[in-house]
């Protein structure tokens, strides 16, 4: 016997059988998805890690929330660096009676260091080009639509009028794709000048340096001990570890959606080998009767499988790559500075995924082949069960495991999401082997084709249950990303009270609190709250330098190194509640401090604790007297730390205003920063809108995805058709001959179908309705959330008319079996 | 034989070829035969020989390649296959060798089935009593898998016979059981039979049931080598030491 040959002719004979065309669709579809997330993943990493240096706009940054010492820059320019100096922040520019929030740029001459800025001038015609000159912005194509202006028209920017030089065609760091806010770019002098970036501002500021990287390695050693209180010092590799680490997370979700994809791929594998394998057996039998050896009858099977499988993963590697070049093109805008060749690891990782998935999801019921009885000729209900193969079915559950383990990265992930896989699948067993009793108690009430369809769903029970959970389970991600999700959001922001603050002013003068008040009452904005703020660094908690609870919490690490906001009221703020202590009064010891539950947790405070804390050049060292719970969603300016009011009178400190304005207010507004040009304006809906759009933009990346994960719940669904093909192909038959027409025929299939669809779109609405409300309890706080049940409702109807339409196409051939196969069926 | 249409089941000049990878093959070679209304006929002959398709032909399962046939006074070559399956639903009934019941339907759904297609509303009641009649009104219901052979045949029987069909075609009914249990189906059979007034056309390899029936027909390689009425030739006189209660009864009427 020459296994090749026979396994290839064996092959060409055989693909006619459903089983071998859902294996390979299975395996393409695994291959696929796989292969265009992690392409698509290892491609934009790359181009964002590439960009790094043209992220931070130079190749050192020092970052500080206050402006840097003088000493710094001078020492830069005197290692012959060139320096740029920056500060960002957001603000609302106004112009045609109309406000847009902006992300502002304010920068000196020397921009940009690394990168090129081109701006088009009024005449359209692109130039290179500097930050702009005293008196006068460059804003992107967004900004200048949203304000309704053209390049020459004035806008009104921090209380001061300036005209739109240019518009921004391409800048330095538009590498970062979520980035949503108009840009705006201004002349640091024009920032100065309008006090946009004193004390209390939203400001950053930053240094940027560029030279040769020696120089810049000296400096960077030397300027680190030399840092002011909160300021950072960022390199290339570190800017390219953080976009790593951010741009891990996002894709981890992704690659998850794929793995889901590739197991249920690999639970159709699984059915199409083990009716692969049911047909083998009466062959092998008789190869085995005619003298054929074990090893060679399995080295057959194995090679007929890889004949498939290799074309199967060549074709999904195709589809994978070409997806992905796709979505990479359409998002070309986004990475401008993208290299264009393909990395090989991923492919190459996909296809190692397929094969994986074949061979684990595959083995089992082909190594059972090798022991069929030769007797098995003979006497056909002999079923080989050796005992020691049955450990082979761990097989599966292994690659299943180890590909979760490699998709998700970490053991503790991996063990939530196979815990989470388990749940899911029990939960699944338990509502269907439920809902097929009901299918049972119906069916029997119900006549001729009707009954018949529906009655087949539990006598096909563990199928049943099984192309129930694979759809299931991929609708469900559906339904909680592309339904729950938006709803939640559409949700919380509808549960805000009609007068939520939607607007801040901040940077605001102490001296100034009364007149802005006034003026406020004089737009009628209603809700308005001014707090103090003062800025400064925690130095000490109980007189040692301070440690974060948990090692290596990065929030923990923001205010040990970064700086801290405190504020003072002599009453209790709306939207807090005392957890433990007492708020401040007369015979409360001072200095005092109320801390958030928040930094309770971070640094492992109680009452009685003592926080150094440092504003300006006063040191102050106060006692926790309180502990306070903040809802953070309450769109008022809200504080981690609170002093006694005492205390806090004495310190160095600005004003922060929120305040409800109904419509959108843009002339009393653009009036309101003409008179205060130190105050920064912040447009709390634009914020909202922003997220609501990076969510939109993620979910939109993530549903393509979960698409792939649908196809393979659907190749489950014609998987466990092809097993039964044989049944109901004689069903059908016998149905005929009893004198069944067309039409009873395909009711009954129809029938089927459409109860699987519901079944599974059933349980799908189930699990997503109860995660919706868990997210409701437990992240977002609503009380009473229902999920949209029109929306849901509209999903199982889709799912039911899909299976039934996947049914009725799967089954269209087997309805028009000849009847005569009654006869020769013995 | 004139037109057929006197007749309960009608052929003529039926041949039957395939294309097979060797040239045209012929498994029926221009068949004819007439069974009038109550009559029952015996179809015999070696593996190979053309029963199974003639059967399937006169039931209108399949088309000749040639020829014509008439069934309950309807020529099949004029019906389409919906029509000749709303002919078998009404006029025919069916029993297999292997029983054929569906796994999915206990004993009283499977008898309803035909009953069911032809949109009758008193199915369930008429399914009780066809069960009670072939002894199994107390197992109505129980599913295929927990019935033995002959009780999934003797279910079989009650639903062929339940919606009253003028013609019966039986393909190998005791192929698959026992000699003892072969014997007590086939007497169900023919009692059955007599009860209703069915016509019935038998397929068997078994010479005593064959020769129950009040004709036999031979067929040799897709031809009629011989036909019989009871009482005539070598059929008749081999199963007479296996003749059972009902036969004798019958051969004596």
């Amino acid at each position: 016997m020459r296994p090749l040959a026979f396994a290839a002719r064996s092959l060409r004979r055989e693909f006619r059988h459903a089983e071998l065309a859902t294996l390979a669709m299975a395996l393409v579809l695994a291959v696929a998805a796989m292969a265009a997330v992690a392409t698509l993943a290892a491609r934009v990493e790359r181009a964002l890690v590439a960009s790094a240096a043209e992220l931070i706009g130079g190749d050192l940054a020092l970052g500080s929330p206050r402006a840097l010492p003088t000493g710094l820059a001078e020492e830069a320019q005197r290692r012959g660096l060139a320096i740029n100096h920056l500060a960002q922040f957001p603000s609302v520019l106004f112009a045609n009676e109309r406000s847009q929030l902006c992300e502002v740029r304010a920068s000196d001459a020397a921009f940009p260091l690394r990168g090129a800025l081109s701006v088009r001038g009024a005449d359209g015609v692109e130039r290179d080009a500097h930050a702009p000159p005293p008196g006068s912005i460059y804003a992107d194509h967004a900004a200048l639509v949203a304000l309704g202006v053209a390049v020459g028209a004035n806008v009104q920017l921090g209380g001061r009028e300036l005209a739109v030089a240019g518009e921004i065609a391409k800048a330095p760091d538009s590498g970062n794709p979520f980035r949503i806010a108009p840009r705006v770019l201004m002349n640091l002098g024009d920032a100065e000048a309008g006090g946009l970036l004193g004390a209390g501002s939203r400001a950053g500021h930053r240094l940027l340096l560029a030279g040769d990287s020696d120089a810049i390695a000296a400096f960077a050693a030397w300027a680190k001990p030399n840092l002011p209180a909160g300021a950072r010092i960022t390199t290339v590799q570190d800017a390219q570890q953080n976009l790593r680490n951010a741009f891990e997370r996002g894709e981890g979700f992704l690659r998850l959606a794929a793995l889901l994809a590739a197991l249920l791929s690999g639970v159709a594998i699984a059915l199409g080998a083990q009716r692969f394998a049911r047909r083998k057996s009466e062959e092998v039998a008789l190869l085995r009767c005619l003298g054929a050896r074990r090893g060679e009858i399995l080295a057959a099977l194995l090679l007929e499988l890889a004949l498939l499988a290799v074309p199967a993963c060549l074709a999904g590697l195709a589809l994978g790559l070409g997806l992905q070049q796709l979505v990479f093109e359409l998002a070309s805008g986004l990475l401008p500075g993208a290299p264009p060749e393909l990395p090989w690891g991923p492919p190459l990782a996909a296809l190692l995924v397929g094969v994986a998935v074949l061979f684990g999801f595959a083995l089992p019921p082909l190594l059972r082949l090798r022991d069929v009885e030769p007797l098995r000729v003979f006497r056909h209900d002999l079923v080989a069960r050796v005992r020691r193969f049955d450990v082979l079915y761990l097989l599966p559950v292994a690659v299943g495991a180890l590909l979760v383990l490699v998709g998700a990265g970490s053991a503790r992930l991996a063990g939530t999401l196979g815990i989470g896989f388990a749940a899911v699948a029990l939960a699944t067993l338990v509502l269907g082997l439920a809902l097929l009793w009901c299918v049972r108690r119906v069916s029997t009430r119900l006549r001729g084709a009707l009954r018949f369809g529906l009655a087949n769903l539990p006598r096909r029970r563990a199928l049943t249950l099984l192309q129930t959970g694979a759809l299931a389970l991929s609708l469900t991600a559906l339904a909680v990303l592309g339904v729950i999700g938006p709803s939640l959001l559409e949700r919380w922001r509808a549960d805000l009270p009609p007068d939520t603050p939607n607007w801040f002013a901040i940077n605001l003068q102490p001296e100034q609190e009364a007149s802005l008040r006034e003026r406020l009452q004089a737009m009628d904005a209603s809700n308005v709250n001014l707090l103090p703020l003062a800025s400064g660094k925690l130095v000490a908690i109980n007189g040692h330098a301070p440690v974060a609870a948990e090692k290596g919490d990065r929030r923990a690490g923001d205010f040990i190194e970064g700086e801290v906001r405190a504020s003072w009221s002599d009453t209790l703020p709306e939207a807090n509640r005392l957890v433990q202590g007492r708020w401040f009064d007369a015979a409360t010891r001072r200095p005092a401090i109320s801390v958030e539950q928040v930094w309770v947790e971070l640094f492992d405070l109680k009452l009685g604790d003592t926080l150094t804390l440092r504003f300006g050049d006063r040191e102050i060292a106060a006692e926790v007297t309180s502990i306070r719970k903040v809802e953070w969603d309450s769109f008022r300016a809200n504080f981690f730390l609170m002093l006694d009011p005492a205390t806090g009178a004495e310190l160095p400190h600005s004003m922060v205003a929120s305040f409800h304005l109904a419509g959108d207010g843009a002339a009393p507004l653009a009036a309101l920063s003409r008179d205060f040009p130190n105050l920064s304006l912040i447009d709390l809906n634009a914020v909202l809108d922003r997220i609501r759009d990076i969510i939109g933009r993620v979910t939109s990346a993530a549903s393509w995805v979960l698409g792939f994960s649908l196809v393979a719940g659907m190749l489950v669904l014609l998987a466990a058709l092809a097993a039964t093909a044989d049944e109901r192909r004689f069903e059908a038959a016998l149905l005929r001959t009893l004198g069944a027409h067309g039409r009873q025929l395909a009711i009954a299939v129809l029938a089927e179908f459409v109860a699987l669809g519901l079944l599974a779109g059933g349980i799908a609405v189930a699990a997503a309705a109860a995660l919706g409300n868990a997210l409701a309890a437990g992240v977002f706080k609503l009380e009473g959330y229902t999920p949209p049940l029109g929306q849901l409702a509209l999903l199982v109807a889709a799912a039911a008319a899909l299976v039934a339409f996947a049914g009725w196409a799967g089954t269209r051939r087997i309805a028009r079996t000849s009847p005569m196969a009654v006869l020769r069926r013995a | 034989m004139s037109d057929g249409t006197g007749s309960a089941l009608y052929a003529s000049e039926v041949s039957k070829t395939v294309d097979g990878p060797d040239g045209r093959l012929t498994i029926l070679d221009r068949v004819s035969l007439a069974v009038e209304r109550g009559d029952s006929l015996a179809i015999v002959g070696a593996s190979g020989s053309g029963k199974t398709t003639l059967l399937g032909l006169l039931a209108g399962l399949d088309r000749p390649s040639s020829g014509t046939i008439a069934l309950a006074g309807e020529r099949l070559d004029a019906l389409d296959e919906e029509a000749r399956a709303r002919l078998r639903r009404s006029r025919v009934g069916f029993v297999f060798q292997s029983f054929h019941l569906l796994p999915a339907l206990n004993a009283e759904e499977n008898v309803m089935l035909p009953l069911e297609l032809d949109g009758r509303d008193d199915a369930r009641e008429r399914a009780a009593d066809a069960l009670a009649r072939v002894g199994l009104g107390a197992r109505r219901h129980h599913y295929p898998a927990q019935l033995s052979g002959g009780e999934q045949q003797r279910v079989a029987l009650a639903r062929a016979f339940v919606h009253g069909p003028d013609i019966l075609f039986a393909d190998e009914p005791t192929g698959n059981l026992d000699q003892r249990t072969g014997a007590g189906i086939g007497d169900l059979l023919f009692a059955l039979n007599r009860e209703h007034a069915t016509t019935l056309v038998l397929v068997t390899h078994d010479a005593t049931l064959a020769a129950r029936c009040a004709r036999s027909l031979r067929l040799r390689e897709g031809r009629i080598e011989a036909s019989a009425a009871a009482g005539e030739g070598e059929t008749i006189g081999k199963a007479d030491g296996g003749m059972s209660e009902a036969t004798r009864r019958e051969s004596q009427a």
